[in-house]
């Protein structure tokens, strides 16, 4: 993303040289938006959804989304299950190992703030966005899969609204 | 030939791995391909249940119980509601037991399925989860008719079921299982004379009976490995003595006779579904139990067979409404401390097909 | 053999080492002696009507006067099943280890520690793991137990 980065600030400059920039916005949109590459990370009971998601009745493959095993690969991850003291750590060490532009999607209520575990536990992170920064989350114990399909179409949707500027240097 | 020296090396198969079925860590020692020695991890799901079941009262703690083992959310709540009537000498009604032995039967045959999805893909054949998971959604349509929830259900209630079955309940449930057991010889054929899956699966990781029975190992795996011991049939709980079904048994021990065992398992329960629901009475679906339920003082283990083994919930009651001490005790934990025990002929490859065909799930580890 | 009978066989036999207790209310349930414990799991295991070789499970508890440590077994054979305890008082809280009877009873024990305090002697393994590496806090399941960030639910 390098010289696209820094590509702006030179078209700028020439009359005209705007329509440089929306085009390769709306490229690059498409060519994110419509390919999200999911990391494999379920802990608990919102795995087994994320599954069903993926088989036969749901089917992920529609949206373009994908599952790989390895965080270099992805530039999605999904965190379904409750987090732990003890996976914390694990979880930012995935986060930062992805490359930009990355996303997050907190699946369950155990992610946004600590879900049936609030009270009374000693051993469970109360929500995950004081440990990665969230883009969307999705309600529920455990949520639908027609949930999750949904918050993924919302994610592309935020997707396509960004602008190259966000991503200049300055 | 020459022999290169070679030292050990370590290698971690982390929390996070596409293989481990949630966040199950191995540390491995290895020197070139094989396997010196392993070293299970765990703890990274401790979500510290038993703690919060302390200060539930004790239908508050039956939504909690059910996240202990989300694949048979049913069997869970069954446990505890079984362990809550011992305490207090409740009599459950037969309409009630009826319809948990049904849902019970289900549950079971949906968890095989998604282990015959899973296992086939951590093994590297994709097509088997498609199928497995298509036929789960038949049964996962029939729960939702009946509690509005796919997962984790709570349905059993301290002295019978929550909610009486609509009236497509029953001929969609002879649908199902009808659909079920005709697909079983498609999965059959599938798998069963291919020659990868015999290289991966025949010989390997073989349990003694010895060792399976001194390591407290349970359920399918103990069968596979030639005890003929199932709880519903050597020390009987609910209306099990009333049916006419057969304990499969194999002999082997390896990973091989582990999967042929659970789809033996599928036809057995089809066996007890098609019995129950012919014998279906009718009437009350819960006794009379007082919101205010406070069990007299006393303890008691009360296990069931559960479709990975023998799942127990020890309860203490002090005689308020609260418990004194819920211990949820889970199958995987024994067969998660028996891995370092498969011996040391072992390569990377055949772990991840041992730790498929031991089902475990990592809840049951941590709770 | 029935339950009455099984009750009936464990009491007499034994030396008198396990006396019956009336809080079990599914199996029968006994109370052991802390200092025989060893004693009386090879005599459980060695029996030739009970064979008692299955282990299923060990729990600590703490009524708030004392500690108990609680055992269920299971003969295979034989289609039987027991509990018995120990009874631990707050500031000696210790057991042996039955690792050569039951050798599944390694992680059990180790929990056990972990989570209230009870020391394991004989032990080979010792250490933390369900808790996070750098835990400070104490024992958690312990009734006293508190720290800054634990949340009771309130009663409603």
């Amino acid at each position: 993303m390098g010289l696209i980065k820094k590509l702006p600030y030179y078209s700028e400059k020439i009359p005209g040289g705007a329509i440089v920039t929306t085009v390769l916005e709306t490229v690059l949109h498409q060519a994110q938006a419509k390919s999200l590459w999911y990391l494999l990370f379920g802990t608990a009971c919102c795995a087994i959804e994320l599954m069903c998601t993926g088989a036969s009745r749901f089917d992920f493959d529609r949206l373009g989304m994908f599952y790989r095993a390895t965080p270099r690969q992805a530039d999605l991850i999904i965190v379904a299950g409750t987090i732990t003291k003890k996976m914390g750590p694990r979880l930012r060490r995935l986060y930062d190992q992805m490359a930009e532009p990355r996303y997050v999607i907190a699946m369950g209520g155990c992610t946004i703030s600590g879900g049936p575990f609030y009270y009374d536990s000693y051993a469970v992170e109360k929500g995950i966005d004081h440990i990665i920064p969230v883009d969307i989350y999705i309600p529920g114990c455990p949520p639908r899969p027609e949930s999750l399909l949904e918050g993924c179409i919302h994610l592309q949707e935020k997707i396509k609204k960004q602008k190259l500027s966000d991503w200049q240097e300055k | 030939m020459v022999e290169l020296p070679t030292e050990e090396f370590v290698v971690n198969m982390g929390p996070q791995h596409p293989a481990t079925h949630g966040v199950a860590r191995l540390i491995l020692t290895l020197d070139g391909e094989k396997i010196v020695k392993i070293e299970p991890v765990i703890g990274y799901l401790h979500r510290a249940i038993e703690k919060v079941c302390e200060n539930r009262t004790y239908a508050q703690c039956i939504p909690i119980i059910d996240r202990f083992e989300y694949v048979t959310a049913m069997s869970c709540n069954y446990a505890f509601s079984l362990a809550a009537e011992k305490l207090a000498g409740i009599e459950v009604p037969e309409r009630a037991e009826y319809l948990r032995v049904i849902m019970l039967e289900l549950n079971r045959i949906a968890s095989h399925l998604l282990f015959y999805g899973v296992t086939a893909m951590d093994i590297g054949a994709v097509t088997p989860f498609l199928y497995g998971l298509r036929e789960r959604e038949l049964i996962v349509d029939l729960f939702e008719m009946t509690c509005g929830q796919r997962l984790t259900y709570s349905y059993n209630r301290i002295g019978g079921v929550s909610r009486d079955i609509p009236k497509e309940f029953i001929p969609q449930t002879h649908e199902a299982i009808k659909i079920i057991g005709a697909k079983l010889s498609d999965y059959e054929g599938l798998l069963n004379e291919n020659p990868i899956w015999l290289a991966r699966t025949r010989g390997i990781g073989v349990l003694p009976k010895e060792t399976a029975i001194a390591y407290g190992v349970s359920g399918p795996v103990l069968r596979a490995s030639g005890v003929q011991y199932d709880i519903r049939r050597n020390d009987p709980y609910s209306i099990y003595d009333r049916f006419d079904f057969d304990i499969p048994v194999r002999y082997h021990g390896d990973c091989y006779d582990r999967y042929l065992l659970r789809l033996d398992e599928i036809r057995q329960s089809i066996r007890i579904i098609t019995q129950a629901l012919d014998g279906l009475p009718g009437g009350e679906i819960r006794a009379k139990v007082s919101p205010n339920f406070k069990p007299p003082p006393g303890e008691v283990y009360s296990r069931i067979e559960n479709s990975r083994g023998e799942m127990g919930i020890y309860l203490v009651s002090d005689g308020t409404k609260k418990p004194l001490r819920v211990k949820a005790r889970g199958s995987s934990y024994n067969h998660f401390e028996v891995l370092p025990q498969f011996g040391t002929n072992l390569l990377v490859a055949d772990i991840v097909a041992i730790f498929a065909t031991l089902d475990i799930i990592v809840p049951e580890i941590d709770r | 053999m029935t339950k009455d009978e099984l009750k009936e066989y464990v009491s007499t036999h034994f030396d008198g080492k396990l006396t019956p207790l009336d809080t079990g209310r599914y199996d029968p349930m006994f109370q052991v002696k802390v200092e025989d414990l060893l004693e009386v799991a090879r005599a459980l295991k060695a029996d030739k009507n009970l064979q008692f070789d299955f282990l299923c499970n060990l729990a600590g508890v703490d009524t708030k006067e004392h500690f108990e440590a609680v055992y269920s077994i299971a003969s295979i054979s034989k289609n039987l099943r027991l509990d018995f305890k120990l009874i631990l008082p707050y500031d000696k809280a210790e057991v042996e280890s039955v690792q050569e009877v039951w050798p599944g009873i390694n992680w059990y024990e180790r929990e056990m520690w972990e989570l209230y305090g009870i020391n394991v002697l004989n032990h080979d393994n010792l250490k933390r793991f369900l808790l996070p590496d750098d835990w400070d806090q104490g024992y958690p399941m312990r009734k006293d137990w508190d720290a800054p960030d634990f949340k009771r639910m309130p009663e409603f």
